[in-house]
């Protein structure tokens, strides 16, 4: 086994603990904090976690934005669109092992038919031929959500140096997404041994999605009030939404019914009326599976 | 022909006009889908900002349950505020969502929005939707949470890929005011200051 991912691993959670020592201690004496606010929050580290990202938007302004503008200059927009498909279709193997951990076989069996369809056909995943031909669009999934769909909690917000806003659960689930990722393993692996690979593809995607996003997120910060608050809500709810929308597509059991966040109690054996309408409305998930 | 059938059929053809008038007040997901159709007109790009936020709050006080959010949004404080605050906080949030959802919505340029089911809610309705993008971008997923008010239809919370608005709303007020000492005073004057500036790029 090399060394490489395991010392990432180490120097992430190394990282962790620094973020959480420090932040024990500041919150201590914010006691007049109100009990129910501090729940709705899930911010018991608040000030450290102000704190690193009042230095990541530091980091954002001065080299990601500039570097994701330059990126959207430079490349015309097919060859962009070209490379995310590129990068999202190496990520089909973790999203296929997502999809099975989460016991949701007919996604994995699509992740399955994208992955063999785009390495063929569209040439090594420059091509996502399943998405635009094959109704087979690209679903985002990862590990944080695959614990999540197996009812971990979230734990604490955190703010993640450079990478911005996270919890231990999805914290966790990138490492070990880091770890287990075959293509890592490969290159990183005898006889090639390249190391700088794993984080080539991680700057690549990380300025890539940047750059879908400069216009929003600048808007967003221009019309907020608490720019942090505003990304806080942003985060958790969206996390929350997508473990939400793979539960809800999970095949249940007869007469089976679960709860779905704050009194809310959907009962999966519908009347025929009322299924056929449910079924008509999206999940909550990015991509529709139709 | 009796008198009585006359009455009777003017009364029926009366009804018969009025009738999709009448279902449409009553019925959420034709709400949303003249909501699009006149967004589309304030998004016309022809407007100037200012036309923009002026039609927006038009929309937004026809079709949104403004005193309803609100309070939504101010929480736990909507109880600690006086009721001069509560109106002032009122009147405000009113001018700072038409701020930053005519702006926002200016950056959108032809996309439609495509009504794809609805279901009833104990609160009203929620109706699903669709804004559909340019091609080969997939469609962004909004849910639409109606109350019901006397039997017309109007919007309580608006949900993006499963994020509340309402929800992210409140939760930067309460930072905002738990910030300012627990004064809703302070939260106040912030949206005094953003919204007289009219949010300048």
């Amino acid at each position: 086994m090399n060394l490489r991912p395991r010392s990432l691993v180490f120097s992430k959670l190394l990282l962790l603990l620094v973020l959480i020592l420090p932040g024990c201690a500041a919150r201590e004496g914010n006691s007049q904090l109100g009990a129910a606010e501090a729940e709705d929050f899930n911010d018991p580290f608040e000030d450290t976690n102000r704190a690193i990202f009042d230095f990541n938007q530091v980091v954002d302004r001065n080299v990601l934005v500039p570097v994701a503008k330059a990126y959207r200059t430079v490349l015309p927009d097919p060859v962009r669109d070209s490379l995310r498909d590129f990068l999202r279709n190496l990520r089909a193997p973790l999203i296929f092992v997502n999809n099975t951990l989460q016991g949701d076989f007919d996604l994995a069996g699509q992740t399955f038919a994208r992955f063999t369809l785009n390495s063929t056909l569209g040439v090594g995943g420059l091509i996502d031929v399943a998405g635009r031909w094959g109704q087979l669009p690209y679903h985002e999934q990862d590990l944080g959500v695959t614990f999540g769909v197996w009812g971990i909690p979230e734990g604490p917000y955190l703010v993640v140096p450079v990478l911005g806003p996270s919890d231990p659960r999805d914290l966790v689930g990138q490492v070990g997404e880091g770890f287990g990722d075959p293509w890592n393993i490969l290159v990183t692996g005898n006889p090639w041994t390249l190391y700088w690979i794993p984080y080539v593809r991680g700057g690549v995607s990380g300025i890539d999605q940047r750059s879908r996003y400069i216009e929003t997120l600048a808007d967003i910060e221009r019309t907020s009030l608490d720019y942090y608050a505003t990304i806080r809500s942003l985060y958790r709810q969206r996390r929350a939404a997508l473990v939400r929308g793979e539960r809800e597509n999970l095949p249940p059991p007869a007469s089976f019914s679960r709860n779905y966040g704050p009194g809310a109690s959907v009962a999966v054996t519908t009347p025929p009326s009322r299924a056929a309408f449910v079924s008509e409305i999206p999940n909550a998930s990015e991509v529709s599976r139709r | 022909m009796t008198r009585r059938s006359v009455l009777t059929a003017t009364v029926v053809l009366i009804l018969g006009a009025l009738a999709p008038a009448i279902l449409a007040a009553a019925d959420p997901a034709a709400v949303i889908n003249n909501l699009g159709n006149r967004a589309l007109e304030v998004l016309g790009k022809n407007a100037t900002p200012a036309q923009r936020v002026a039609r927006f709050h038009e929309l937004f006080r026809e079709d949104f349950d403004v005193p309803g959010i609100a309070r939504f949004v101010l929480g736990r404080y909507w109880k600690t505020a006086t009721t001069e605050q509560q109106q002032e906080f009122i009147k405000l949030f009113e001018d700072y969502i038409a701020l930053v959802y005519s702006s926002q919505l200016a950056a959108y340029s032809g996309e439609t929005l495509k009504v794809t089911g609805s279901r009833a809610d104990p609160q009203g309705a929620i109706v699903a939707s669709e804004i559909i993008r340019p091609a080969g971008t997939p469609p962004v997923k909004v849910e639409w949470h109606l109350a019901d008010q006397n039997g017309t239809y109007k919007i309580r919370d608006v949900a993006v890929d499963g994020i509340s608005m309402a929800v992210t709303q409140r939760s930067e007020f309460a930072s905002v005011i738990q910030r300012n000492g627990g004064q809703v005073q302070g939260l106040i004057a912030m949206l005094r200051e953003k919204t007289a500036s009219g949010l300048p790029r």
